[in-house]
């Protein structure tokens, strides 16, 4: 019987304030209080805020707390958990309008973005396939193994207008339509999660806030393009991003989201993962002999390339 | 995972425990007066029955809050229920006992409880 969640931002930027020790602090406050089986702590993904971390949401109310010191969790467990008082000196001043508590949506910050990609992060616990399927996790994928042939996908996908979002912005359903027609047996559907880019964390904050829909997306892909592997290569320097994955991975084979898939009535897809993980920069080595060179042609993903049977895209 | 039918099963299950976190999409709002008052009157037991019988009925779209001293100490426990439409009940003396009551006739098929209601006790 769980009354209300305590949300703690499990994301680098929190992670890196402090986010893992306010958790085990939250957690034996709430013992203390004897409020430990009414009151659940769920470590979630980036909320996208991460100058105001450690980040803390309370639900049902919302409350959104910020720069929450250990030394702040007793104040939250008495006054707002215990006696339904919320703790006003802690809120973020942009949710505090009179005497009453905006949801983050309707913030400055929040109010013009639509988190499309980022949608379930700060919202699940990555770490919990079950808090992704109770928001609709897996169900995309499901449609298209039950209702979808391959080709109708990539109609959709190309009819979307969705593109590539690593810089190129190649078309996603040609990329996809390309692959299709390959005659190849093995086929690969790979996820450079390596962002190289400096600053950019967009990977980062999809695969540590929602890794789950990194790998729906991949299998769904490979039923797409007829395709039984997937490769994600992520860099180490992730290391939070790196365990998140590994776990996600685990337990969508564990539930038999992975691998054969609705053994009933008919399995059609059998997408496997193969982990790739890249040397911290200093000593990574490059996988292909040949130094790379800048080319003026368009890239085309798929054909007449060394890895011809291989798309990829970027966790985006 | 054996087919899609166990997936919608484990999706509505779990859609009933995270229910907490929707933000203003509920159609119902049960508040719990949790001051020293109400704590004192047994109010924390009546919290926990308002959040079992919701859990069991699977009310999804209906949320069970806390709020400080409503301001009629001798009446607690009190609980009040917002309806959609902003629209406020306050129930008084309640205890858990007569929570299934409350949540089954007001929650579920809108008809409060009169006799519960501060209004029958007033006097």
């Amino acid at each position: 019987m769980v009354r209300s969640h305590i949300l703690v931002c499990g994301g680098t930027g929190c992670h890196s304030s402090g986010s893992d020790k306010l958790i085990e602090i939250f957690e034996s406050e709430l013992k203390n209080a004897g409020l430990g089986d009414e009151v659940k702590v769920i470590k979630t993904g980036c909320f996208g805020l991460c100058a105001l971390g450690p980040v803390v949401v309370i639900y049902p109310e919302g409350a959104f707390y910020s720069q929450v010191k250990s030394e702040d969790v007793k104040e939250i467990v008495t006054e707002h958990l215990l006696k339904g008082r919320l703790v006003k000196r802690l809120l973020y001043t942009e949710t505090v309008v009179a005497d009453t508590v905006l949801s983050l949506d309707d913030t400055d910050f929040y109010r013009k973005q639509k988190r499309v990609a980022l949608r379930n992060c700060g919202v699940i616990d990555p770490e919990n396939i079950n808090e992704y399927i109770a928001y609709d996790g897996y169900m995309a994928l499901a449609k298209v193994l039950t209702e979808m042939t391959p080709e109708g996908v990539i109609k959709v996908i190309s009819d979307s207008g969705l593109r590539g979002r690593g810089g190129g912005g190649f078309p996603t359903g040609k990329k996809w339509g390309f692959t299709a027609v390959q005659t190849d047996e093995v086929k690969y559907v790979c996820c450079n999660a390596d962002e190289g880019d400096p600053g950019a964390f967009m990977d980062r904050s999809v695969l540590e806030g929602d890794p789950h829909c990194v790998i729906e997306a991949m299998a769904i892909a490979g039923y797409a393009i007829g395709a039984h592997f997937g490769y994600i290569y992520v860099r180490a320097e992730y290391p939070i991003a790196v365990k998140r994955l590994k776990i996600a991975i685990d337990q969508a084979r564990e539930v038999g989201l992975l691998g054969r898939i609705f053994s009933e009535p008919v399995s059609t897809s059998t997408l496997t993962f193969v982990w790739a993980q890249a040397h911290s920069s200093a000593e990574r080595k490059p996988l292909c002999s040949t130094p790379s060179k800048a080319s003026a042609a368009t890239p085309v993903p798929v054909l007449r390339s060394p890895l011809s049977r291989v798309f990829s895209a970027s966790p985006q | 995972m054996k087919n899609l039918a166990e997936l919608q099963a484990l999706r509505d299950d779990m859609k009933t425990k995270i229910g907490v976190r929707k933000d203003g999409e509920h159609r119902m709002r049960i508040v719990v007066g949790m001051a020293t008052c109400g704590i004192a009157a047994g109010a924390r037991p009546v919290l926990a029955a308002c959040v079992k019988e919701i859990e069991t009925r699977k009310l999804t779209d209906v949320v069970v809050a806390q709020t400080g001293c409503i301001g009629i100490c001798q009446f607690e426990p009190v609980i009040e229920i917002y309806d959609a439409d902003g629209s406020k009940t306050t129930y008084v003396h309640v205890t858990p006992e007569k929570v299934p009551n409350i949540v089954a006739s007001h929650v579920v098929n809108g008809i409060p409880v009169v006799e519960y209601t501060i209004g029958a006790n007033a006097n």
